[in-house]
C-alpha cells in the first residue's frame, strides 16, 4: 500500500536539494563576515553546519531514491552521488570542528572553502542531470558559444543515395538514423524516459516499462509506431507535444520497416521499399551556379561607387563575394566605361550590358572577368567576331546574345567552352540561318510561333 | 532593438500617422505661447527627432526603400509573372481528366462525400456533372490538357502542374486575399509586396511590383489583393491601365518644362525632408521616393508600356492588338516588364466564376471562350521568354482562387438554364513554371471524382512558401515585425513543395 512513500520521496529532491545549499552558505559567509578574534556569530554558524549536514543527508538519500526509481543510469549520476556525500560528510565534520569559542584560522577557513567547492560541483552536476549539460550554454548568443567551444551538433537528418539504395540496410543505416534524430535525447543509457532505450537494436526489442514496443509484421500494434502517429494532444503521443516532431515520410519509413518484419538485417532491397518512400531522403548533389573558389567580399564603398556610377550592382545573395552586375540604368555605357567595372572584375559573376552602346572590342575586357558565370549581351552591335575571347571565361555558363548581329561562324569561336551550357541567339543571323550546327553548348534560336487554328476565332 | 523597444517605436510611428489637422490646432493652443520660449529652451530638447531619439540608424535602404537587396538564399528566380483567373476556372474542363465523372454524369453526388459539407450555392444533393471538354495526353511529359486549351497543350512540357491544392475559403473576395497575401482576412500585405520588400527591384526608373487588370473587372477583393498590408506602403502594386496611358497625367502638361517640373518636385522633397527630419516618419521618406520614381517613370514608362513597336511575329504569337484593354496585351506586357528589371508583375482576368447562370456563365461555352481568350496569350508567354531565355529566372504562376465542384450548380435547389459548377475548395489546378520549377511535373492526384486530393496535396501556404524559397528566401525566416510580433506570408504553415523544384 505504501510503495509510493519511496518513489514520492524520490520526485522530493528537487526541493530537498536547495536547502543545504543555503542554509551552509549561509554559515559560510557569517564566518568570513566575523570580526577578527570574535566569537559572537559561532551560536549561529553551529546551527547553520548542523542543520545543513542534516539537510544534505536527507537530499541524498531523496537523490539515491529518485535514481532508483526514475530510470537513470549509474553512469550519470555517480559523481553528482559522490560529490553529495562528501558535502554531507564534510558538514558535520565542520559542525563537530565549530566550537562556540573557536576562532577561526585561515586553517579552518580553508576546510570551508573547499566544502563551498564540493557544494558547488554537486549542484552543478546535479543541475546537468536535470536540465541537460547544455541547459546554460543554449541561451548563450552562437559567437559566445563557439568561443566557449561548444558547437550545436544536432543529430544529422537521414540521406539516402538515390543509386543502390537497395543495398542499405534497413534498420542500421534507415530506421537507427530516424530514430537517433527524433527520440534518443530522452531514451538512451543516460536518460531512460520509460526505462526504454533506443540505441541499440537489442534494447530496442526489450522495449521499455510498458513491454516490448515492436510487433513484427503489424505497425499498428508496435508501441514504437503508433505512438507516433496518435494526435498530437493525446497524453501518449511521442515524441511528446512539445518536442520536435518527426516528419510524415520518417514515420512512414518506420512503418514500412516493421511491416517488413522489423528485422536487423534485410535491406530496403529485401525489404521491397516503394522508392516513393525513399524520395524525400535523396541526396541531391547541388551543383553551385557560380564558381567555388573564394575571393575577397566587395567593399561597401566599393559597391555604392558602382551604384552612383549608375551600374545596378549587388552580391548574388547575402554574404557571397560574387557580384552581380547590370547597365539597366546605365544605357550609355560605352567600352571606355570598362574602366569603372576593373577594380571588381574578380568578383563579377554575373554581367548585363544588354541595350548599351558597346562594341565588339568590349568582349576583349570581358574576358579579363575569371569568374563571370553569366553574360548578357542582347540588344548591342556585337556580331561576335571575336567571340573566342571569351574562352578565357573559363566558368562561363550562359550567354545572351539575342538580336545581335551573331553569326554561326563566329559563335563556333566558342564552340567546346568547357563550361557553357546555354546561349540564347533570338533574332540574330545564327538563328535565322537555315543550316543548324552542333555545338558543344544548348543552342536557343527561338522564333516559336503557334500556328493559327480555328479555336482562335471561335465564339461559342 | 528588443522587441519592447521596437513595439514603443511602431507605437510612435502610428502615432505620427494619426496625427491630423485637428492635433495640430489643439496643440496651437497651448503651444503657441510656448513657441516664445522655444530658441531659449531648444538646446534642452535633444528628443525632437524621433528616427534619432529611438535610436532608429536609418540605412540606405529606408532613404531608398526600393534599391536591390541581395536574397538571403542563392536565389532560383529573379523575377515573377503571376496570371490570375478571378473567378476561378474549372479544374475539370482544363487539366484534371476524371472518366469516372464522365461514366457519373447526370447521377446524385454520392452522400459521403457531401456530408458535413457546405457550399456557396448548391443545397441539397446536386448531380455529377461530366467534364465538358475533350482529353488528351499531350507533349514528352503525357501532361492531360483538354481542347478548351489547344495552344497551352503544346507547351504543357514546360510546366509543373498542382494538381490537389486546396484551400479553406469558398467566396471569391477572401479567397483572393488567401491565395494573394496568405490571409483570408485584411490587413496582410501581398506576395507581390512581400517580394518587392526582401528584394527591392533593379530597374530603378519602374516600379518593383506592377500589377494589369483585363476581363473588365478587377477582383472581388479589391485593391488589397495587391496591397502592401502592414509593410510600407511603397511596396504595394502599382496597377497600370491596360488601355490609353498606362499611368494617368504621365506626360507633361502643355507649357511645363521637364526641368520646371524637376525643380517643382526637388522643391516638394526638400520640404518633406524637413518634414522627416522634424518627425522621423519613415512613411514620409516613401513620399519622397514616389515623386523621384514618378519623375524618372516619365521616361521609361511610356516605352515599356508601349506595345505597338513588337515586331509583327510578336503580335501574332501573343495575338495582340495594341490599343485594347486584354489578357493578351497583358502578358506581352509582362514579359516586357520582367525584361526591364521589374520585380514582380500580377495578371488579374476577370470572368472565370462560371455558376452557370447565364451564357457567358456556362462551362460548355462561357468558359470555352474565356479559355480562347488565354490560351494563345499564356502559351505565347512561356514561349517568348523560353525564347529570350528569360524563363532561366522568372517564374510564372497560373491559378484561381479556388476550383469548381463536380456537381453541377443546383442554385436553391433548383435546376439551371445552363451548365455550371459551384465554387470548390477542396480540389484543383494551378501550375508553376520557369526559374527552378522542374519541366513537365505533375504533382498531386485527386479522386475519381475530383471532389478531394488524395495524393500530394498542397496548400496556398505550401504554395507561397515554394514561391519564396524560389526567390530566395526562407519563408520561416522572411518576417516582418508588427505589433509586436513577427509576421510571416505563411504565419505558422507552409512546406516547401520538393518535388516540383528542378
Amino acid at each position: 500500500m505504501l510503495d509510493f512513500i519511496l518513489p514520492l520521496l524520490g520526485r522530493l529532491h528537487p526541493l530537498l536539494v536547495h536547502l543545504p545549499i543555503g542554509i551552509l552558505i549561509f554559515g559560510i559567509l557569517l564566518i568570513f563576515m566575523q570580526k577578527k578574534n570574535s566569537t559572537g556569530f559561532n551560536p549561529v554558524i553551529r546551527l547553520a553546519f548542523l542543520l545543513g549536514a542534516i539537510s544534505a543527508t536527507l537530499a541524498g538519500i531523496s537523490g539515491f531514491f529518485q535514481y532508483q526509481f526514475e530510470g537513470f543510469a549509474w553512469e550519470s549520476v555517480q559523481n553528482h552521488l559522490i560529490a553529495g556525500v562528501i558535502s554531507s560528510i564534510g558538514s558535520f565534520y565542520l559542525f563537530t570542528r565549530i566550537k562556540d569559542e573557536t576562532i577561526f584560522t585561515s586553517n579552518i577557513k580553508l576546510q570551508v572553502l573547499a566544502l563551498f567547492l564540493v557544494l558547488t560541483v554537486t549542484g552543478h552536476l546535479g543541475g546537468n542531470i536535470s536540465r541537460g549539460e547544455e541547459y546554460l550554454i543554449e541561451v548563450l548568443p552562437a559567437e559566445i558559444q563557439a568561443i566557449a567551444g561548444y558547437e550545436a551538433a544536432p543529430e544529422k537528418s537521414l540521406e539516402i543515395p538515390e543509386q543502390g539504395w537497395e543495398e542499405l540496410v534497413f534498420y542500421g543505416e534507415v530506421v537507427q538514423p530516424i530514430l537517433n534524430k527524433n527520440c534518443k535525447s530522452c531514451h538512451n543509457p543516460r536518460n531512460l524516459k520509460g526505462e526504454f532505450n533506443l540505441t541499440t537494436f537489442e534494447e530496442l526489442l526489450k522495449g521499455g516499462e510498458n513491454g516490448e514496443v515492436l510487433k513484427a509484421g503489424n505497425p499498428e500494434l508496435s508501441a514504437l509506431f503508433a505512438k507516433m502517429i496518435l494526435p498530437l494532444e493525446d497524453e501518449d503521443h511521442m515524441p511528446p507535444k512539445e518536442k520536435r516532431q518527426p516528419s510524415k515520410e520518417e514515420i512512414e519509413l518506420i512503418k514500412s520497416w516493421i511491416a517488413a518484419g522489423a528485422s536487423q538485417n534485410t535491406t530496403l532491397g529485401q525489404a521491397g521499399v516503394d522508392e516513393k518512400l525513399l524520395e524525400p531522403f535523396f541526396h541531391k548533389e547541388e551543383i553551385p551556379f557560380y564558381p567555388l573558389t573564394e575571393v575577397a567580399a566587395v567593399p561597401a564603398d566599393t559597391l555604392s561607387k558602382l551604384r552612383s556610377a549608375g551600374f545596378f550592382s549587388e552580391t548574388v545573395l547575402q554574404g557571397s563575394s560574387w557580384l552581380k552586375v547590370s547597365c539597366i540604368n546605365f544605357p550609355g555605357f560605352t567600352d571606355s566605361d570598362w574602366i569603372l567595372l576593373k577594380s571588381v572584375k574578380d568578383q563579377i559573376a554575373y554581367l548585363d550590358l544588354s541595350a548599351t552602346q558597346v562594341t565588339e572590342e568590349i568582349l576583349d575586357s570581358i574576358s579579363s572577368l575569371p569568374n563571370l558565370t553569366v553574360l548578357k549581351l542582347n540588344q548591342t552591335g556585337i556580331s561576335g567576331r571575336n567571340l573566342e575571347a571569351l574562352s578565357n571565361c573559363k566558368n562561363l555558363k550562359m550567354l545572351y546574345l539575342n538580336s545581335t548581329q551573331l553569326s554561326l561562324e563566329n559563335l563556333s569561336g566558342i564552340n567546346q567552352h568547357p563550361n557553357l551550357q546555354k546561349v540564347f541567339a533570338f533574332q540574330t543571323p545564327a538563328g535565322e540561318s537555315k543550316n543548324p550546327v552542333k555545338f558543344s553548348f544548348e543552342l536557343e534560336t527561338g522564333n516559336y510561333s503557334l500556328p493559327k487554328i480555328p479555336a482562335d476565332t471561335i465564339v461559342y | 532593438m528588443s522587441s519592447i523597444e521596437k513595439l514603443v517605436f511602431e507605437f510612435e510611428m502610428q502615432k505620427l500617422q494619426k496625427q491630423t489637422r485637428r492635433h495640430f490646432l489643439m496643440d496651437c493652443v497651448g503651444k503657441i505661447g510656448g513657441l516664445a520660449m522655444a530658441p531659449l529652451l531648444f538646446s534642452c530638447d535633444p528628443g525632437s527627432n524621433p528616427a534619432k531619439s529611438m535610436g532608429l540608424n536609418l540605412s540606405n535602404r529606408d532613404l531608398n526603400p526600393l534599391s536591390p537587396l541581395a536574397p538571403p538564399f542563392a536565389s532560383k528566380a529573379k523575377s515573377i509573372i503571376y496570371l490570375h483567373m478571378a473567378g476561378s476556372p474549372s479544374q475539370l474542363e482544363l487539366f484534371d481528366y476524371k472518366p469516372e465523372l464522365v461514366k457519373n454524369h447526370n447521377q446524385p453526388c454520392p452522400e459521403s462525400l457531401l456530408a458535413g459539407r457546405k457550399f456557396a450555392f448548391i443545397r441539397g444533393v446536386p448531380n455529377l456533372l461530366g467534364p465538358q471538354a475533350n482529353f488528351a495526353q499531350h507533349g514528352e511529359s503525357g501532361a492531360w490538357v483538354s481542347d478548351f486549351l489547344p495552344h497551352f497543350a503544346k507547351v504543357a512540357d514546360e510546366v509543373s502542374f498542382l494538381k490537389a491544392v486546396h484551400t479553406d475559403q469558398f467566396n471569391h473576395g477572401p479567397a483572393q486575399l488567401l491565395m494573394q497575401t496568405g490571409s483570408a482576412r485584411l490587413g496582410r500585405p501581398s506576395l507581390g509586396s512581400w517580394v518587392t520588400y526582401g528584394l527591392g527591384t533593379e530597374n530603378q526608373n519602374l516600379p518593383g511590383f506592377v500589377v494589369l487588370t483585363s476581363g473588365g473587372k478587377t477582383p472581388d477583393a479589391g485593391k488589397s489583393v495587391w496591397g502592401s498590408g502592414f509593410l510600407p506602403s511603397v511596396y504595394q502594386g502599382v496597377q497600370c491601365r491596360s488601355k490609353g496611358d498606362p499611368v494617368l497625367y504621365l506626360e507633361d502638361p502643355s507649357g511645363m518644362s521637364r526641368d520646371l517640373k524637376k525643380n517643382v518636385i526637388e522643391a516638394i522633397n526638400s520640404v518633406n525632408q524637413e518634414e522627416f527630419n522634424t518627425y522621423g516618419d519613415p512613411e514620409i521618406l516613401a513620399r519622397i521616393n514616389q515623386y523621384e520614381m514618378a519623375y524618372r517613370m516619365q521616361i521609361e514608362v511610356p516605352e515599356v508600356m508601349n506595345i505597338s513597336d513588337e515586331p509583327a511575329h510578336i503580335h501574332e504569337l501573343y495575338g495582340t492588338e495594341p490599343g485594347v484593354e486584354s489578357f493578351a496585351n497583358n502578358c506581352l506586357l509582362a514579359r516586357k516588364l520582367v525584361e526591364k528589371g521589374v520585380r514582380f508583375v500580377q495578371l488579374y482576368d476577370w470572368g472565370w466564376d462560371t455558376h452557370g447562370t447565364d451564357h457567358d456563365g456556362s462551362i460548355d461555352m462561357g468558359l470555352r471562350n474565356k479559355c480562347g481568350e488565354i490560351d494563345r496569350p499564356m502559351s505565347a508567354l512561356l514561349l517568348d521568354l523560353k525564347q529570350r531565355g528569360l524563363l532561366e529566372e522568372t517564374l510564372v504562376v497560373w491559378g484561381g482562387e479556388f476550383g469548381r465542384t463536380p456537381m453541377q450548380e443546383n442554385r436553391e435547389g433548383k435546376t439551371m438554364g445552363f451548365l455550371g459548377r459551384d465554387h470548390h475548395v477542396d480540389a484543383f489546378t494551378m501550375w508553376m513554371a520557369g526559374g527552378g520549377i522542374k519541366r513537365g511535373a505533375s504533382h498531386g492526384t485527386t479522386d475519381d471524382f475530383g471532389f478531394q486530393g488524395i495524393e500530394d496535396q498542397v496548400s496556398v501556404h505550401d504554395i507561397h512558401a515554394t514561391i519564396l524559397h524560389l526567390m530566395g528566401f526562407d519563408h520561416e525566416k522572411f518576417t516582418y515585425d508588427f505589433q509586436g510580433r513577427p509576421f510571416r506570408l505563411t504565419d505558422v504553415e507552409g512546406e516547401l513543395i520538393r518535388k516540383i523544384l528542378a
